[in-house]
């Protein structure tokens, strides 16, 4: 365990040598959120002084590994043993650094396996949820790529059907929903669409509602 | 394999009774045992009437052979040790009685021991937790639940240290600095390891391969928001800073109300709920547990 003053950036970040970009950014984040003086992290973890001095080192960590200039200076002044710079005697566990899967995980979500059994888990609203939250995406994220009315995620996830609108939008939203947070969009509508239909039966309106009386008549 | 938190109510003794259930589902031998000896009710959660037989017996002297002590549960595979009918004025096993406990358990025949440790940082408590070869702290993402928490791992982290140390000075010194306002200015696990690393290399050496060998693994229960789920990470990363301690995040379960209606049944959630959001979760949990296993 080093003093705060023998870390390098690196370490303070908890990045490799190579982070750059996105993966820089997350990492900064972490660290800030991790350390936020009204955070709830780092709740009387330690005297407040030192979750102070580390909160300095985070931005000033963050302040020279985003500027190439700032940074290439500071390599230099580390020397040419990288290895050393990267926190190993409490490091990152190497399942969690690099080999993430899915593009859209972020780095700092991963290092959790798959979330489901082989067993044949159903997929409904709360597979969904598990499935949002794996990726660390809270409702709000997902409501922006897919355009979808955060409350009507909501409700899907929820499976309050009785809130949702007809079922040809339903079956859209969870389309997208489920694309979204990476699961098969094939496999997942037809069995969350047999849920929704189930409990909000063709007759209680839309089109289904037409077909299923035309079909009785 | 211990289960710990520091504060009560944060899902301890639901996540022991579903981890032994998951566990001995998947055919291992599991005896749980309730440590908790004056709110024991692991029993409860795993629709076990209170048996005759109990750890306070054992705490007592009535008991001598903790081989006596296991009953049977509904699920198959899965033995417990009940901590109910605990002498009132005397909640505690003494050190000495502890030790020979923990001993005794690693004797009895099974493939995993399941500690329940109760709520608090209690030095029986703390014993209990260190006992395990895997060690889980359950946290809530709520400040009172952190709070202790850290409290908690703080003192798992000077009692272990104590605990490591062979010189009779430098074990002193642990002890001391466990007093948040030490005279010697020692605040964190940080100004410990210097002051050991002055007063004897050698011990110094000895504390900084402790340190790095004291994993513990997070478990934040109850989350509700992608943020609750990175609070694991968040912790994970301030434990590495001030405690120098290389926990793991092992995972986290989902608010689900299929929690109540299964703890009001009596029985395990995985069992009655297996395709609920904290079966699934409480699943994830164990697999990890058993890829770690031997």
């Amino acid at each position: 365990m080093k003093s705060l003053s023998e870390m390098t950036h690196y370490e303070v970040l908890e990045v490799g040598r190579e982070t750059e970009g996105a993966d820089l950014e997350r990492a900064y984040r972490m660290a800030r959120a991790a350390f936020a003086e009204d955070g709830l992290a780092s709740y009387e973890a330690c005297p407040p002084e030192e979750a102070a001095a580390m909160r300095e080192r985070i931005e000033l960590a963050y302040r020279v590994l985003s500027d190439p200039d700032a940074r290439q200076g500071y390599d230099a002044t580390l020397g040419s043993t990288p290895d050393d710079a990267v926190p190993i005697e409490f490091g990152l566990d190497p399942a969690s650094d690099e080999d993430i899967a899915p593009p859209e995980v972020e780095p700092e979500i991963a290092g959790f396996d798959d979330l489901e059994d082989a067993e044949d888990v159903a997929f409904d609203g709360a597979r969904l949820r598990r499935a949002r939250l794996r990726h660390g995406f809270d409702i709000e994220r997902i409501a922006q790529v897919t355009k979808i009315n955060p409350t009507y995620l909501r409700l899907i996830e929820e499976e309050e059907f009785e809130d949702l609108p007809a079922s040809v939008y339903v079956r859209g939203f969870v389309s997208a929903f489920a694309r979204c947070v990476g699961l098969d969009a094939e496999r997942v509508v037809p069995a969350y669409m047999d849920r929704f239909l189930a409990a909000r039966p063709p007759a209680a309106g839309g089109r289904r509602g037409q077909a299923h009386a035309s079909r009785q008549a | 394999m211990s289960l710990g938190g520091g504060k009560g109510g944060v899902g301890k003794t639901f996540l022991s009774s579903n981890l032994s259930a998951v566990l001995a589902r998947s055919g291992k031998r599991v005896v749980a045992i309730d440590t908790d000896l004056e709110g024991a009710n692991l029993h409860t959660w795993l629709g076990v009437a209170p048996p005759a037989r109990s750890l306070a017996d054992y705490v007592a002297g009535r008991e001598t052979d903790v081989q006596g002590l296991p009953v049977e549960t509904p699920i198959p595979g899965l033995k417990l040790i009940t901590g109910t009918h605990g002498h009132l004025s005397m909640p505690q096993p003494d050190a000495e009685t502890r030790a020979r406990l923990l001993a005794d358990l690693r004797g009895l025949n099974c493939d995993v021991v399941l500690i329940d440790c109760g709520a608090g940082a209690h030095p029986a408590t703390v014993d209990y937790f260190l006992a395990g070869d895997d060690a889980l702290i359950v946290l809530h993402p709520e400040p009172t639940s952190i709070e202790n928490g850290y409290s908690f791992l703080r003192a798992a982290f000077y009692r272990r240290m104590e605990l490591v140390m062979r010189k009779g000075d430098v074990r002193s010194l642990v002890r001391e600095a466990m007093d948040q306002r030490n005279a010697l200015g020692i605040r964190t696990p940080h100004d410990l390891l210097r002051e050991v690393e002055a007063m004897d290399p050698e011990e110094g050496r000895r504390f900084r391969e402790e340190m790095g060998g004291f994993r513990p693994r997070i478990v934040v229960n109850e989350v509700a928001s992608a943020e609750d789920v990175k609070l694991g990470f968040q912790v994970r990363m301030v434990c590495r800073r001030f405690f120098g301690m290389d926990a793991e995040y092992t995972g986290y379960v989902n608010r689900d109300e299929a929690v109540r209606e299964a703890v009001n049944l009596r029985r395990p959630v995985t069992d009655i709920r297996p395709q609920s959001d904290a079966a699934v979760y409480v699943r994830r949990i164990a697999r990890k547990l058993l890829e770690a296993m031997p």
